[in-house]
């Protein structure tokens, strides 16, 4: 959907039009949902935030401002509806630590592990170890390198100047990969 | 993790660049001297092969599945506004 579209769709859901909403569900509440359920980690709280995100777009749709995508704004409010779920459940600060030590940590100058996984299990890999990351690791990721949002528009969900998202992005993938290198040497059938 | 320093640049400088060489966002020529760094260094070669599949294979993860149900609670919810 072209920015030109999303303008119009939203338009069209500002003066009430339910087909128009009905678009709207339709293209976005899986990216949406998705975005939730790796954020959140829990399918029921996944459902809540989806809602509580439509509804919430829907009420303040007259508000979208098309310098950033339709995506870009939906994710924004799940996000923000995420985090207030997650901060009733716990707080997980990530801790400072030296781009080095996240490097080692990540397999920087070790041994290559031979990679015997189908696509499949390299996925389901992947989630777990997606799982494993703190909330602001996993959020950087999942809206920049899941969601494919620009830059710049993950920086704007994140509420972050572009040099700190990008910093962030750096970490989190470093500490995803740490995250698969312990999948990987733990794994029972011995392929690391 | 033993620091080399190959085409003029240190193995951490490299480490600290691989998104933003990944993203395309670096400038011609930092992106020349990571290529140089790699091509000289094994260490970095393996590390950023490694690092850039993790990162294709997050990209290319399909979407969650069971997002049926939670379609149909949607549209009810909304639609009982």
């Amino acid at each position: 959907m072209s920015r030109e579209e999303e303008q119009r769709l939203i338009a069209r859901v500002v003066a009430g039009e339910p087909a128009a909403t009905r678009e709207l569900l339709e293209s976005y509440q899986g990216a949406v949902y998705a975005f939730a359920l790796r954020l959140a980690g829990d399918a029921a709280l996944a459902e809540d935030i989806q809602q509580e995100t439509f509804l919430s777009a829907l009420r303040g749709a007259s508000s979208f401002r098309a310098e950033g995508s339709l995506k870009g704004w939906l994710l924004t409010i799940a996000r923000r509806e995420a985090l207030a779920q997650l901060r009733r459940r716990h707080d997980t600060p990530t801790e400072p630590e030296s781009l080095e030590s996240l490097g080692v940590s990540a397999g920087w100058g070790a041994g290559s592990p031979e990679d015997t996984m189908d696509e499949r299990e390299q996925q389901q890999q992947m989630e777990r170890a997606l799982g494993l990351l703190s909330p602001p690791d996993r959020e950087v990721l999942l809206l920049r390198d899941i969601e494919g949002l620009s830059g710049e528009e993950t920086a704007a969900a994140l509420g972050l100047p572009l040099a700190a998202m990008k910093s962030r992005l750096h970490r989190a993938r470093l500490r995803l990969v740490a995250a698969l290198r312990g999948d990987t040497t733990e794994d029972p059938h011995g392929r690391a | 993790m033993e620091e080399r320093e190959v085409a003029g640049l240190r193995c951490s400088a490299v480490l600290e660049l691989l998104s933003d060489y990944l993203d395309g966002e670096l400038a011609p020529e930092a992106r020349a001297g990571v290529e140089a760094h790699v091509a000289g260094c094994n260490v970095c070669e393996r590390f950023g092969a490694r690092f850039a599949a993790a990162v294709q294979t997050l990209r290319k993860l399909p979407a969650p599945a069971g997002q049926e149900g939670a379609a149909d609670r949607l549209k009810a919810r909304l639609g009982s506004r």
